[in-house]
This record gives C-alpha cells, structure tokens and sequence, in this order.
C-alpha cells in the first residue's frame, strides 16, 4: 500500500513525462495512462520465465525471428533452469525477471512461457524503477497476473500475446494465422496501430464502443479476486479466454466476475477462444457456452462478441493492454482498432 | 455482532431435505431420509430431491432457488439437509431472501457447494451453520460411522469434541476463536463478492477434492496475497483427497504446498482433520467459539 501511494504520487509530480506519454481516460483507472516507448531496430529485448520452465533449444526460434526483425536478446538467468515445473526457484526467477526491469538496455521483456507461476513472485518485484522508465512486458495465460497488476496499480501498458514456446520451429511450415500472430507482436511493438477484422457471431450483443483494453486468462483472472492485482474493468472492454475448463467451472468464473462487479460498467466483453473440457457422462451441464456468458450480461446494455482470436490457440493476436481501441460488433462481422 | 445459534432439534421437528445444485436421485438420498426418520424427526423433501431436470442441475434456477426458499420460510422446518453439493449454488444465492431466516434461524446442513451457503450466511446474517455429511453419506452402512453420527450429536445439541491422531507438518499451538471454512475453491470463488469472509481472529478449516497440485497452491497464494491467512487464531487442513499432477511435476505433496505457504505465520496449525469428501467428515457448526489445541501426541477441537 505504502508503495502504491508514493508511486501515485511521483506521478503526479510528472516525474515520467519525458519516458512516456500521456492519454486522458474517461473514467476507470485514476491514474494516467503510460505507455511504454515502441521499439526501434536494434533495441534488447530480454527473454525470462517468471512461471514455468523452458529449455534454451525450445527458444531457439523465437531468437531467431526476433532477431529477423532487427531486435537484439537477452537471455535471462532463468532460461534453461528448472525447479520441478517452474523456470528456477522463486527467488532466481525473482532476480531474474527485477533485472530486466531495471536495466535500462532492455526495452521489453518477452516472458518464454506460461504454465504457473507468476503470482509467486508480483508481489517481490519492485517496479519503482520501471514506472518511472517502464518498458515492454509480453506475454498470455499465467502472465495475466503481471498484465492486471500492472494494470491495476500503475496504469501501465502491455502485450497481451504468444510467447517463445509458441514459435513455430519450421517458420515455411507453420500456417499462415499463426505466422500473422507472431508478426503482430512485432508490430505492436513498434508501434504500429493495431487493427483486427474477425468473423462475426450470431450470438454477438452489436454495438460500438470504445475503450481501454483489459483481461486476459479467465482463472487467472478469478484467482486474482481480492488481492492486490486484482483486475479494474469498470469503463473498459474486457476480454477472456482459457482453456481446459469444464462448461460449470467457466459458469462458476462468470459468476465471479459478476459478483464482484466487474461485468456491471464495461464499454463491451469480448470472449476470446475457450477450449472446453467435454463434461463427465451423467454430468451433462445443459447450457452452451453462450448461454452462460450471454445470461450474465442479461440487462446490460453493452457489446459483447466471440470468437475473437485470442486465446490457447494458434489464431492469438497481439493486444496492446492498457491502450484505447474502438470495437464494433455486429454478427456477421467485427473489428478492433486501436485508436 | 454475537453469532446467531439457531435451536437446535428435538424428537418430531423437521428436517428438509433439498437439492439447491446438483441433481439428486431419490434412491441416493433414501437412506439418508429413513435415518433421519429413525433419529426421531419428520422428513420433508423438496422438489429439487430427484427433479425433473435433464441436466447437472437438480432443476432451473427458479426451482432450485423456489425450493430452498419455501423450506427456508417454512415455520415448521428446523432444518435443511442439502443432498449433495456438485455445482450450483453460486447461481442462486444472491436472490436467496433471509429476512425470515434471520429472525428465525434454522440449520443448513452440507459442505463442499454448500460453502457458498456457509460463507454467505456467516458474513452477512451471522447464524451458524452445519458443516457436515450429506446424503450420500449416510448410503452403505454410513449411518453407522462416528461421522456421519456427528452430525446428530450436533443437531441435538450436545457439544462439540474431536481428538485425532497428529501429523509431523502440524505446528503445535492453542488457539481460541470462532470457526470458518468449507471448500478451498469454493472460498476463493467467493473471493470479493458478496458472500466473501472476513478471517482476522477465525479458525479457518479447508477441504478439497480432485484439485491440479499447482491449483491447490495458486488457491493459497489467493488466500495470503488477499489478507486472509495472516491473521488467522488457528488453521485446520482437513483432507486433500484425489489430487491431480501435471505432465511436469509439482514437486511437492498437497500437505507440503500448503506448510509451505503458512511458514511464516506462527499459529497452531493442523493437518489432516477428519474434514474431507473421503468417509471422515465430522460435523462442525461453522461460527461459533472453539479452542484448538495442536500438541505433540494429540490434537483436540472442542467447542
């Protein structure tokens, strides 16, 4: 607590005006928004795991095409370490992920993979001086928890995408979604405006909005109720995704999100990809996955569509957390551009 | 706020027996009625007890929120018996009315989805509740054990009293204060809602079942990153049952995730109580003041 307070008052002293930019929010988050500078050929990139574990061969591929694009690596200390499922002990990937966001040189930190881990160590990284320079943070699934903390406490950009382990390793081979979804980490990156068209749905709530862009894995959102990260989407557009879940559990997480107010002042939901666990025989739940979603947000006048691209899949484009972007969604088509 | 103890039961009075999430087969709970029969009350099942319903649920919403409403305000119910717990609850609560129930209190009885029902009642209406067996245990000769016959001794009234057997993670202690728990995921999907508790000061006891290892951790991190385990009087960790691995290893035992999170915290703590979804799951009245005593040869929780 002390430490959020005495960040919300460096910033407003103005401290970060010549790192970042300034955008004025309507509503949501008090604090202004920063967003980290884009990346220039030639810019470090370090490569960490704050969760689970990754060898160096199984990032072999990902060094070689951010290299293609002009950017130079930095390989973490936890790359290659192990401790059981997670990329070395707490306090190595502690150390690890705290020196790249110290070091000046490194302008954004692709994290190598998800699996769990993250919320070991939020709470011990100290982001005093990465607020004041902030950089780059890249990555889904366990690396929601860093989004929404980042979020939530310091209104700082970030890049909801694929990670190392995602990398195709025979780039001629891999298909076209998943070659477009790793550029788009490049061209999030540099600072290129985001725009996406997407199919649409006919379960989709029309309408056109705009707003900050938030979410991410949906657990993880869930198992971040109530704590210090927990996610701030009054005002916002939210998306979800997540995968390996049994129809009840996603309902039980809607739930959640409904009775903690966080469903009640969006700007629109977007409901990313939701890989489904087929329910247990004599178990049958008896609702689709839209009807879940649809009955929570029952009387609530705002946009919701599926099937937008992102999630455990390989159609998972890069989205710029924290920025403004206009989605509009009718059932037969949608977009989502950033502003 | 003094927690509210509803009466407790005498010969003739009756108890409800309802299903407000998962879907129930009469037969299941057959067993359980005629026991219940036996032990001197009145019976009276809801509609939600083998439903109509061709999915999960033992019926819409509607019913299965009508039915626990109309025993809930039923002057002659004493007490509400879920049948099982499985999923459901979560859906219905916040229409649940307790004006009555507030003036006159009156047990509910289960766990495991039942938490939400616990929790909610805890922490906004504080009326104690019955943590314990549900139908099904009562089926295979079950009425016969100490734990599903706790449940009667609860429900007449006599005191609470369990001694069990130690374990080499228990950390010794004596703590005094009033208990509360229920099912570890269920808890953590209460988190920041409405039906969320407050536990500076509380025994907390937890319980789950068929859970990912790393899931039981993340559930704890959960608990300590929002408050909720550093002020604890006194931590019971009940049984873990049917846990699940992923492809790369955990590393470490469910009892050892959970030892692991609470170490710095120097209240006593226990660890396999008999609360569990296994056969050992004594009763337990969830609000009211307990002394818990972790020693070297024994642990004790007496009311």
């Amino acid at each position: 607590m002390n430490r959020k307070n005495f960040l919300s008052s460096v910033l407003t002293f103005g401290a970060v005006v010549p790192f970042s930019k300034y955008i004025d929010e309507e509503g949501g988050s008090s604090k202004p928004l920063i967003v980290p500078e884009y990346l220039k050929p030639g810019d470090i990139i370090g490569i960490t795991c704050p969760a689970g574990y990754i060898t160096l061969q199984e990032i072999q591929s990902a060094m070689q095409q951010v290299e293609n694009w002009g950017f130079k690596i930095r390989i973490g200390d936890t790359v290659g370490k192990r401790d059981f499922t997670f990329g070395g002990t707490d306090e190595e990937r502690i150390k690890d992920f705290q020196q790249m966001l110290d070091d000046d040189s490194i302008r954004a930190i692709m994290c190598a993979r998800g699996g769990y881990g993250s919320v070991h160590i939020i709470d011990a990284l100290k982001f005093r001086k990465f607020v004041l320079k902030p950089k780059w943070i890249i990555g889904f699934s366990d690396i929601t928890v860093i989004h929404s903390h980042l979020s939530r406490n310091f209104n700082i950009a970030s890049v909801h995408s694929k990670m190392c382990n995602s990398f195709p390793d025979d780039w001629a081979k891999a298909e076209q979604v998943q070659i477009d979804s790793i550029l788009s980490i490049k061209q999030s990156l540099t600072g290129e405006k985001m725009k996406y068209l997407f199919p649409g749905n006919a379960n989709n709530k029309t309408g056109i909005t705009e707003g900050q862009l938030v979410g991410g894995n949906l657990k993880t959102i869930e198992s971040l109720s109530g704590t210090k990260s927990d996610i701030e989407t009054d005002g916002k557009i939210l998306f979800v995704e997540d995968t390996g879940e049994y129809l009840y559990s996603i309902d039980r997480m809607f739930w959640n999100l409904k009775r903690t107010g966080k469903l009640s002042n969006l700007k629109a939901l977007i409901i990313g990809g939701f890989k489904i666990k087929p329910d247990d025989a004599g178990e049958e739940f008896g609702k689709t996955l839209y009807e879940i979603i649809l009955e929570k947000v029952q009387g609530l006048n705002y946009p919701v569509c599926f099937d937008f691209p992102v999630g455990h899949q390989k159609e998972n484009y890069a989205l710029k957390c924290g920025i403004r972007h206009r989605l509009n969604v009718t059932t037969d088509k949608c977009s989502l551009i950033e502003l | 706020m003094m927690i509210k103890v509803p009466p407790y039961l005498r010969k003739g009075d009756t108890v409800a027996v309802v299903c407000p999430a998962g879907y129930m087969p009469l037969q299941k709970a057959q067993t359980c009625i005629d026991v219940l029969k036996e032990w001197g009350y009145n019976v009276k099942t809801g509609k939600t007890l083998e439903s109509s319903s061709q999915n999960y649920f033992s019926g819409t919403d509607d019913e299965r929120l009508d039915d626990f409403q109309q025993m809930l305000d039923d002057d002659e119910v004493k007490a509400i018996l879920c049948a099982r717990g499985g999923y459901g609850i979560s859906r219905i609560v916040d229409r649940i009315r307790f004006k009555k129930f507030r003036q006159h209190p009156k047990w509910i009885i289960g766990f495991s989805d039942v938490t939400v029902l616990h929790c909610h009642i805890y922490s906004n209406y504080k009326v104690s509740t019955l943590h314990a067996p549900m139908a099904s245990a009562f089926n295979d000769e079950g009425y016969t054990n100490e734990f599903v016959l706790s449940l009667k001794n609860v429900l007449t009234g006599n005191k609470i009293k369990y001694e069990y057997a130690v374990n080499a993670l228990n950390k010794k202690g004596e703590a005094a204060g009033e208990l509360i728990g229920g099912n570890l995921s269920l808890l953590v999907h209460l988190m920041g809602t409405a039906s969320d508790i407050k536990t500076k000061g509380k025994i907390l006891f937890l319980e789950d079942v068929g859970e990912y290892l790393y899931h039981i951790d993340r559930m704890f991190v959960q608990l300590k990153r929002s408050g909720k385990l550093e002020k604890l009087a006194g931590l019971i960790i009940g049984g873990f049952s049917e846990m699940k691995d992923t492809e790369r290893p955990f590393g470490k035992s469910v009892y050892e995730i959970i030892s692991d999170s609470v170490k710095e915290f120097d209240y006593p703590i226990c660890f396999g109580f008999p609360v569990s979804h296994g056969k050992e799951n004594y009763a337990l009245k969830t609000g009211t003041r307990y002394k818990l005593m972790v020693g070297k040869n024994k642990v004790a929780l007496e009311e």
